[in-house]
Protein backbone atom coordinates (compact mmCIF):
# COMPACT_ATOMS: atom_id res chain seq x y z
CA UNK A 1 0.00 0.00 0.00
CA UNK A 2 1.55 3.31 -0.81
CA UNK A 3 2.14 5.83 1.87
CA UNK A 4 -0.36 8.84 2.36
CA UNK A 5 2.01 10.58 3.23
CA UNK A 6 6.07 11.82 2.07
CA UNK A 7 8.47 13.82 4.06
CA UNK A 8 7.44 17.47 3.43
CA UNK A 9 3.70 17.14 4.11
CA UNK A 10 1.89 19.03 6.43
CA UNK A 11 -0.26 16.61 8.88
CA UNK A 12 -2.89 17.32 11.50
CA UNK A 13 -2.88 14.40 14.13
CA UNK A 14 -6.12 12.65 15.48
CA UNK A 15 -8.17 14.74 17.91
CA UNK A 16 -10.23 12.27 19.19
CA UNK A 17 -9.49 10.08 22.55
CA UNK A 18 -9.52 6.54 21.98
CA UNK A 19 -10.94 3.75 24.50
CA UNK A 20 -8.26 2.08 24.92
CA UNK A 21 -4.13 1.49 23.78
CA UNK A 22 -3.31 4.35 22.24
CA UNK A 23 0.88 5.37 20.44
CA UNK A 24 -0.64 9.13 20.30
CA UNK A 25 0.30 10.98 22.95
CA UNK A 26 -2.14 13.10 24.62
CA UNK A 27 0.06 15.91 24.30
CA UNK A 28 0.45 15.99 20.44
CA UNK A 29 -3.52 15.45 19.87
CA UNK A 30 -5.14 17.68 17.34
CA UNK A 31 -1.66 19.22 16.31
CA UNK A 32 -0.47 20.42 12.86
CA UNK A 33 3.27 18.96 12.17
CA UNK A 34 5.58 18.10 9.16
CA UNK A 35 6.45 14.56 8.13
CA UNK A 36 9.86 14.02 8.49
CA UNK A 37 10.74 10.83 7.16
CA UNK A 38 9.06 7.19 6.99
CA UNK A 39 10.40 4.72 10.00
CA UNK A 40 9.28 1.30 8.83
CA UNK A 41 5.63 0.14 8.91
CA UNK A 42 4.52 -2.23 11.96
CA UNK A 43 1.04 -3.49 13.22
CA UNK A 44 -0.98 -0.91 14.87
CA UNK A 45 -0.32 -1.03 18.25
CA UNK A 46 -4.01 0.04 19.10
CA UNK A 47 -5.15 -2.95 17.76
CA UNK A 48 -2.60 -5.42 18.58
CA UNK A 49 -3.51 -4.27 22.40
CA UNK A 50 -6.76 -5.68 21.66
CA UNK A 51 -5.23 -9.27 20.98
CA UNK A 52 -5.33 -8.58 17.25
CA UNK A 53 -2.61 -9.50 14.30
CA UNK A 54 -3.24 -6.83 11.92
CA UNK A 55 -0.69 -5.82 9.02
CA UNK A 56 2.13 -3.18 9.38
CA UNK A 57 1.16 0.02 8.81
CA UNK A 58 3.65 2.77 7.83
CA UNK A 59 5.20 4.76 10.50
CA UNK A 60 6.31 8.59 10.49
CA UNK A 61 8.55 10.75 12.27
CA UNK A 62 6.76 13.63 13.16
CA UNK A 63 8.24 17.05 13.50
CA UNK A 64 6.35 19.39 15.82
CA UNK A 65 6.72 23.22 17.13
CA UNK A 66 7.12 22.62 20.77
CA UNK A 67 4.87 25.80 21.53
CA UNK A 68 1.99 24.16 18.84
CA UNK A 69 2.17 21.04 21.86
CA UNK A 70 2.45 23.22 24.85
CA UNK A 71 2.14 26.54 24.41
CA UNK A 72 5.67 27.49 24.63
CA UNK A 73 9.39 26.43 23.79
CA UNK A 74 11.53 27.21 20.44
CA UNK A 75 12.69 23.92 20.10
CA UNK A 76 10.66 21.06 17.83
CA UNK A 77 9.83 17.63 19.00
CA UNK A 78 10.11 14.87 16.43
CA UNK A 79 7.03 11.89 17.65
CA UNK A 80 7.10 8.50 15.72
CA UNK A 81 3.47 7.91 14.56
CA UNK A 82 1.44 5.59 12.84
CA UNK A 83 -0.36 6.65 9.50
CA UNK A 84 -3.26 5.98 11.02
CA UNK A 85 -3.06 8.82 13.61
CA UNK A 86 -2.67 11.65 10.68
CA UNK A 87 -4.63 13.36 8.36
CA UNK A 88 -3.71 16.18 5.62
CA UNK A 89 -3.15 19.26 7.04
CA UNK A 90 -4.66 22.29 5.37
CA UNK B 1 -10.74 8.75 28.50
CA UNK B 2 -7.49 9.95 28.63
CA UNK B 3 -5.29 7.23 30.92
CA UNK B 4 -2.97 8.27 33.91
CA UNK B 5 -0.19 7.03 32.20
CA UNK B 6 -0.27 9.35 29.49
CA UNK B 7 1.24 12.59 31.21
CA UNK B 8 3.87 13.79 29.22
CA UNK B 9 3.90 17.26 29.17
CA UNK B 10 2.02 17.71 32.35
CA UNK B 11 3.61 19.48 35.42
CA UNK B 12 3.11 19.43 38.74
CA UNK B 13 5.42 15.69 39.24
CA UNK B 14 8.80 16.06 41.18
CA UNK B 15 11.69 16.39 39.12
CA UNK B 16 13.05 12.71 38.25
CA UNK B 17 16.04 11.74 39.81
CA UNK B 18 18.93 10.33 38.26
CA UNK B 19 21.05 7.67 39.84
CA UNK B 20 24.75 7.54 39.08
CA UNK B 21 25.61 3.74 37.90
CA UNK B 22 21.95 3.06 38.52
CA UNK B 23 21.88 -1.24 38.45
CA UNK B 24 19.57 -2.98 36.74
CA UNK B 25 17.15 -4.47 39.36
CA UNK B 26 16.92 -2.36 42.74
CA UNK B 27 15.64 -5.96 44.20
CA UNK B 28 16.31 -9.56 42.66
CA UNK B 29 12.39 -10.17 42.85
CA UNK B 30 12.08 -6.96 39.23
CA UNK B 31 14.67 -9.38 37.99
CA UNK B 32 12.19 -12.38 38.33
CA UNK B 33 9.33 -10.30 37.15
CA UNK B 34 11.09 -8.91 33.85
CA UNK B 35 12.50 -12.78 32.37
CA UNK B 36 8.62 -13.99 33.70
CA UNK B 37 7.06 -11.63 31.32
CA UNK B 38 9.93 -11.91 28.66
CA UNK B 39 8.41 -15.80 28.72
CA UNK B 40 4.73 -15.54 28.55
CA UNK B 41 5.39 -13.03 25.83
CA UNK B 42 7.62 -15.03 23.74
CA UNK B 43 4.61 -18.47 24.67
CA UNK B 44 2.15 -16.27 23.17
CA UNK B 45 0.21 -15.45 26.14
CA UNK B 46 -0.24 -11.58 25.28
CA UNK B 47 1.75 -9.58 23.60
CA UNK B 48 3.70 -5.99 23.96
CA UNK B 49 0.67 -3.67 23.51
CA UNK B 50 -1.92 -6.06 24.93
CA UNK B 51 0.68 -5.68 28.57
CA UNK B 52 1.13 -2.04 27.81
CA UNK B 53 -3.06 -1.75 28.02
CA UNK B 54 -2.72 -4.20 31.04
CA UNK B 55 -0.61 -1.62 32.99
CA UNK B 56 -2.53 1.26 32.00
CA UNK B 57 -5.75 -0.44 32.51
CA UNK B 58 -4.91 -0.44 36.49
CA UNK B 59 -6.63 1.52 39.20
CA UNK B 60 -4.90 4.99 39.43
CA UNK B 61 -4.36 5.23 42.38
CA UNK B 62 -2.36 2.19 42.68
CA UNK B 63 -0.83 2.37 39.61
CA UNK B 64 0.33 5.94 41.02
CA UNK B 65 1.60 4.34 44.25
CA UNK B 66 3.44 1.54 42.28
CA UNK B 67 6.71 1.45 41.39
CA UNK B 68 8.30 0.51 37.53
CA UNK B 69 8.41 -3.13 38.25
CA UNK B 70 5.04 -3.82 40.81
CA UNK B 71 3.15 -1.91 37.87
CA UNK B 72 4.45 -4.74 35.71
CA UNK B 73 3.67 -7.94 37.80
CA UNK B 74 0.45 -5.90 38.50
CA UNK B 75 -0.05 -5.79 34.35
CA UNK B 76 1.08 -9.78 34.49
CA UNK B 77 -1.15 -11.03 37.46
CA UNK B 78 -4.49 -8.80 35.16
CA UNK B 79 -3.22 -10.88 31.88
CA UNK B 80 -3.05 -14.29 33.37
CA UNK B 81 -6.62 -14.45 34.71
CA UNK B 82 -8.11 -12.19 31.32
CA UNK B 83 -6.34 -14.46 29.30
CA UNK B 84 -7.16 -18.36 31.32
CA UNK B 85 -4.06 -19.01 32.34
CA UNK B 86 -4.80 -18.52 36.17
CA UNK B 87 -7.78 -18.01 38.67
CA UNK B 88 -7.49 -15.30 40.75
CA UNK B 89 -8.27 -17.71 43.22
CA UNK B 90 -4.59 -19.13 42.37
CA UNK B 91 -3.09 -16.04 42.48
CA UNK B 92 -3.60 -15.30 46.00
CA UNK B 93 -2.09 -19.24 46.80
CA UNK B 94 1.22 -19.26 48.97
CA UNK B 95 4.08 -20.52 47.54
CA UNK B 96 4.48 -24.37 48.62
Amino acid sequence: MADRFAPGDRVRTRATDPDGHTRLPRYARGAVGTVVERAGAHPLADERARGGTPDPHAVHHVRFAAADLFGAGDHAVVVELWEDYLEEAP
Amino acid sequence: MSRINDVGGMTGFAAIVQEPDEPPFHADWEAHVLALNGALIRRGIYNLDEFRDAQERLPVPEYLAASYYERWFAAIRVLLVEKGVATSADLELPHG
